[in-house]
């Protein structure tokens, strides 16, 4: 029980940017363990994706070449994590804190009778045991969980909080089989992209989020994507836009949605609620912008700008554009 | 066919939380507890395709969730529910989702089902674990983030949220099925939905085989205070972009 295991997500045959992260935290706790690191690619991709993965601090990286990791939904990916889990009894696994990364990491938790932790935010190990700090009950306490004696863990690691170093490691490949006779229940009959090459919000070190103020579906795709292009981030949104219908839930930020660490976040017409906040809470910088001075954003916003956000935000993407090409 | 809809209840999001430092738990008294608001969908859902089959198949709402949670159960059956059962043991107290998700299969399991639908995730924990795991332990198909789901009576048809947008995909039954809350609007309860309800039996299961935590917790703390920053009330456009731009160099952000 030394290892670490990091499972990689991936998308249009790129691993996702958390899966990178998880691979630098990886190596520096089976450092502590004195264990070996080791990632598991499943897809017609994986090939390729472990060329990738071998720029980053992987010593073993496991590849199941298999189609139906593509054709099935879920399964597949637990099935070789698992098969990965159960021969290298590793310590820990990392899995993004994501959609498929939630779905896979608890399934293999329960599988192999390990720990769950989700939603992580720092990994730290101390006298040889592992403890990981997770923000709950909305924010409002920091706790810190750990593993009985021999028991290994599942931790879903939030998006964004490690950074992703390039330092490869030993990155030897290894051939994963498909276990015999193996069929999957879930069938994939069409896989539809509708935000290609978009940043996800949870991965985006930068969050332009829009909220009831924009008062229509269009200034998400114009001035608030315009700003979110010029800082090289992605667009968010607050549950009054998504409930409006203006924007896809996938964008919603907050209780019911997804809970974010940006470097920068930037709040235009969106008030503060409670269940907005605790989805934002721990991002570096909160800057908003809002008509309203005593909107409660302004009691946890690091800057609150008092106006109007169609006057401020075109500007706003004209200067940053400005000072990208000019730096100060 | 006999759909079961697992509902959480959880403390209400406007009330202050607060954990007690020595049992290192949610303190719940003075809290008003409500039902997980994913699982109203999940329940709405359900009450939906039972009526389109109408072919006798029923609802039933499943709570893991101490005894004194009974009259939010009952909220439940009046909206429709046909009837309800309740998993409450001493010895489930503390659970973490692993822990919950054993039970309740165990539970499940004696209940019998041939659809389950649940929450994507529950607003106290947001660790959105326990579809994963409880499919894992019944063994069924867990079609998980269903935005659109269609019954048939024998398999399932789903469309599915992805990061990057959304597939397509079936399943036979017995399945599991975790919804977002883009799939409909729950109903509220009608007048004759709560009298009904009064009359609708709520089934009480006590723990047939327990699994330890997997998980526990050693630590508690508040997290960094966010201080109240700047606030720059500004006369035009211009002037709040470079009240933020500034703001932005002054942080290293640009
Ligand atoms: C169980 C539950 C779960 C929830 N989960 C979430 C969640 O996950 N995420 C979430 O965001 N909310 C959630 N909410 C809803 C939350 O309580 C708020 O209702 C919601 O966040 C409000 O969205 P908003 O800030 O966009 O809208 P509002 O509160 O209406 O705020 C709009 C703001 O825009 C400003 N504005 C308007 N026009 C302009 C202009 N021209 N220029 C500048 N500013 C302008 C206004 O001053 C106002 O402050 C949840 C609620 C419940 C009960
Ligand atoms: N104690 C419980 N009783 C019934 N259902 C539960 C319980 N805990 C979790 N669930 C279900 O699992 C879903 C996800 O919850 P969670 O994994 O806790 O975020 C919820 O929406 C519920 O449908």
């Amino acid at each position: 029980m030394k290892d670490v295991v990091v499972f990689i997500e991936h998308h249009a045959a790129t691993p996702r940017r958390v899966s990178l992260e998880l691979a630098g935290k990886a190596k520096e706790i089976a450092t502590r363990l004195g264990g070996e690191t080791h990632a598991v690619i499943a897809g017609a991709d994986s090939r390729a994706l472990a060329e990738v993965v071998q720029a980053y601090p992987i010593d073993v990286i496991h590849v199941a070449d298999d189609p139906d990791a593509d054709v099935f939904a879920i399964d597949p990916q637990v099935d070789y994590l698992t098969s990965v889990a159960t021969r290298n009894e590793p310590a820990l696994i990392l899995v993004g804190n994501t959609m498929l990364g939630r779905d896979v990491g608890s399934r293999c938790a329960a599988r192999i009778g390990a720990g769950y932790i989700a939603d992580v935010i720092e990994i730290a190990v101390t006298d040889g045991r592992v403890a990981c700090v997770a923000p709950r009950l909305g924010g409002t306490a920091m706790v810190t969980c750990a593993f009985p004696a021999g028991v290994p863990g599942v931790v879903a690691v939030r998006p964004n909080v490690f950074t992703a170093e390039r330092q490869a490691g030993a990155g030897q490949i290894a051939q994963l089989e498909k276990p015999a006779g193996r069929s999957y229940a879930i069938r994939i009959d069409e896989d539809v992209q509708q935000a290609a090459g978009a940043l996800a919000v949870e991965e985006a070190s930068v969050v332009v989020s829009g909220g009831r103020g924009l008062g229509g579906p269009e200034p998400f795709t114009t001035i608030l994507a315009d700003l979110a292009d010029a800082l090289g981030g992605a667009v968010g949104a607050s549950r009054a836009a998504v409930d409006a219908g203006w924007i896809a839930h996938a964008h919603q930020v907050g209780q019911t949605g997804k809970a974010i660490s940006p470097q920068l976040y930037i709040a235009v017409g969106i008030s503060g609620a409670i269940q907005h906040r605790v989805g934002m809470r721990t991002a570096g910088t909160i800057v908003a912008i809002n008509k309203d001075s005593g909107a409660p954003i302004g009691e946890f916003a690091d800057l609150l700008v008092v106006g109007d956000l169609f006057a401020i935000v075109p500007q706003l993407t004209e200067q940053v554009r400005r000072a990208k090409a000019v730096p100060a | 066919m006999k759909i079961v809809v697992t509902v959480k209840l959880v403390p209400d999001t406007n009330a202050d939380k607060r954990i007690d430092p020595a049992t290192k738990r949610l303190v719940r008294t003075g809290v008003d507890t409500v039902l997980n608001p994913f699982d109203e969908y999940a329940l709405e859902a359900a009450l939906q395709i039972r009526d389109a089959l109408a072919d006798g198949s029923t609802v039933t709402v499943f709570s893991m969730a101490p005894e004194s949670g009974k009259e939010v159960v009952r909220k439940a059956l009046a909206m429709g529910a046909d009837d309800a059962a309740m998993l409450s043991d001493t010895a489930l107290e503390g659970s973490d989702s692993a822990a919950t998700a054993f039970a309740m299969s165990r539970a499940l399991q004696s209940i019998g089902f041939d659809l389950i639908l649940m929450g994507t995730q529950s607003t106290d924990a947001i660790t959105g674990a326990v579809p994963g795991m409880l499919a894992e332990y019944l063994g069924v198909p867990g079609v998980t983030y269903a935005r659109k789901l269609e019954c048939d009576g024998s398999s399932i048809s789903a469309e599915r949220e992805t990061e990057t947008g959304y597939q397509r995909v079936h399943a036979s039954l017995p399945a599991l099925v975790s919804v977002t809350k883009s799939i409909n609007q729950p109903r509220y309860p009608s007048l004759k939905g709560i009298m009904g309800a009064k009359k609708k039996e709520i089934r009480m299961l006590t723990a047939a085989g327990a699994e330890q935590s997997k998980t526990e917790v050693v630590g508690m703390q508040a997290p960094p205070a966010r201080a109240k920053g700047r606030v720059v009330t500004v006369a035009d456009g211009a002037e709040g972009a470079r009240v933020i731009v500034d703001f932005l160099r002054e942080r290293k952000l640009v």
